[in-house]
């Protein structure tokens, strides 16, 4: 089966182009008006920048946004990461566990509750302006959603399979990997996808609170000098973060689950 | 060795107490040795739940079951499944399935390769052994099911309305497969199904079943020559067994 055929691939493309030019245009529009209105409703450049001065400011502070960059993405990265690696185990403990389920599973459900980033003041106050705190955040509002959609991934095999499997007499670990593990991916993906769409926005916010570095740091500080066009570019920069990090995730479902119905080739 | 399977006494209870709902039973019965006996009834009188019953996926509440004299304690492995929505994984090819059935058994894949390319071939899928279940349609999804459930050879088959999802056509060519297959290796099938054609062109004996709690209303042996094409389901003795049926159906008030 040709997989790749130019002519096909062509025609695809130009589809595409034919639904997606309005969107295209509308975008484009979009700018031009923002840039235009700036001088037309003559607004002062304190309450807004044209975005060819957010270009152009910008770039002159590059070094600095690209530092702060690095420096949010640490908090986002190790957080996330810590949030997967600990939730997927809880999930799946508390989705085998009936005494689990009577116990940890409720509370989870309380807490998801609470606005994670309530808490940020009081971490911040017990533990500093450091990386830490920060981390803690990032994991809090990640954490979350990888565990309640783990929860329902490992309990939702269907019951034929279910059937299935127990007929075949596997043991329990075959079982697992050879049929739940695949089947609860797609929708542990759900709660990954999630959080990683969380985990810039907790970065962001912990660092308004109380930080010295950092884009969310950047963005305050320079709103507070008047410093629109930098603000931007700082937002810019945090949504390239947390668009790096949820194409990570997608593609990662790309590799691991390219049979999902969400992901087949049409 | 015999390979029959025997019901006594069988019954089953969901619950317990006031709330207790008599699903089934109790049902005597003998499915002898390399017989096509089908579970005759409407939704809802427990043919199925005979059916997980006689594989140990669901306890007995009361007698019991034995399966070539073993009686049946927790699931069996020596025999083939067919639900009615197939157990086919979406991550797998065709051959990835059928390779599942002996990976979760622990039998060796490059053991099978030749049964495998067979069983495929039995049921026309050859061509399809690459394609993953959604490229197929619901029939041939079917028939891979059919080479899942039995790759490992199995004496006894439990099919739990294999067909009852299929069109009506397709579902008329894999009972023509079925039939074929079942002539030449002889298992012993337990076939539920709630189509009394389908019952009566492919079984040696139809199970009756009322409705709920099921009982086995009568035993019907089908005493018509194999195989059985639409030359057979025309003859007068079929429409008397389809009449047979139906009339034990219209004293319940089923139809």
């Amino acid at each position: 089966m040709a997989l790749f055929d130019k002519k096909r691939t062509f025609a695809a493309l130009k589809l595409r182009l034919m639904n997606s030019w309005m969107f295209v245009a509308f975008f484009i529009g979009f700018f031009l008006f923002w840039e235009y209105s700036v001088v037309w409703f003559d607004i002062p450049r304190y309450i807004l920048t044209p975005p060819s001065l957010i270009i152009e400011n910008g770039a002159a502070d590059l070094p600095r946004l690209l530092d702060y960059t690095l420096i949010t993405g640490t908090e986002v990265v190790i957080g996330y990461a810590l949030a997967v690696v600990l939730a997927l185990p809880l999930g799946l403990a508390i989705a085998f566990s009936s005494i689990l389920k009577r116990t940890i599973y409720p509370f989870i459900v309380c807490i998801e509750m609470v606005p994670k980033i309530a808490f940020a003041p009081l971490f911040i106050s017990w533990l500093g302006f450091g990386l830490l705190p920060k981390v803690i955040i990032v994991f809090l509002v990640c954490f979350f959603p990888i565990v309640l959609n783990a929860i329902l991934a490992f309990n939702s095999l269907s019951e034929e399979l279910t059937l299935f499997s127990r007929s075949t007499g596997a043991g329990v670990w075959r079982t697992f990997f050879k049929v739940r593990l695949p089947a609860a991916l797609p929708q542990c993906f759900v709660g990954f996808k999630y959080a990683a769409i969380n985990a810039t926005v907790g970065a962001a916010i912990a660092e308004f609170i109380g930080s010295d570095q950092g884009l969310g740091f950047y963005i305050q500080i320079v709103t507070g000098n008047m410093r629109p066009d930098l603000a931007f570019a700082g937002i810019f920069f945090l949504t390239l973060l947390g668009l790096s990090l949820f194409g990570l995730v997608t593609l990662a479902e790309r590799l691991l689950i390219p049979w999902h119905i969400s992901l087949r080739r049409s | 060795m015999s390979n029959q399977i025997e019901f006594s006494g069988v019954k089953k209870v969901f619950g317990t107490g006031p709330g207790a709902v008599h699903a089934f039973g109790p049902v005597d019965m003998v499915v002898g040795d390399g017989e096509f006996v089908s579970l005759l009834g409407p939704s809802g009188c427990g043919k199925s739940t005979l059916m997980l019953m006689t594989a140990g996926l669901l306890d007995v509440t009361e007698g019991a079951i034995s399966i070539s004299g073993t009686p049946v304690k927790g699931p069996q492995t020596d025999i083939g499944i067919m639900f009615q929505d197939n157990t086919l994984v979406p991550w797998r090819t065709v051959r990835g399935n059928i390779e599942l059935q002996l990976e979760m058994r622990g039998i060796s894949v490059a053991s099978k390769r030749v049964e495998i390319d067979a069983i495929l071939a039995s049921v026309h899928l050859e061509d399809f052994a690459d394609r993953h279940p959604y490229e197929l349609s619901g029939g041939m999804q079917q028939r891979a099911a059919f080479c899942q459930a039995m790759i490992h050879a199995p004496k006894t088959m439990l099919l739990d309305e294999p067909l009852g999802k299929l069109d009506a056509m397709t579902r008329e060519r894999i009972r023509s497969d079925l039939q074929s297959l079942w002539m030449e290796q002889r298992p012993t099938v337990l076939f539920v199904t709630h189509s009394i054609e389908e019952a009566i062109q492919l079984s040696s004996k139809v199970a009756v079943i009322t409705p709920r709690p099921g009982r086995i209303e009568r035993v019907i042996d089908i005493d018509l020559p194999y195989p059985r094409d639409y030359e057979v389901k025309r003859s007068p003795e079929f429409s008397a067994y389809v009449h047979e049926t139906q009339e034990i159906f219209r004293g319940y008030g089923v139809i």
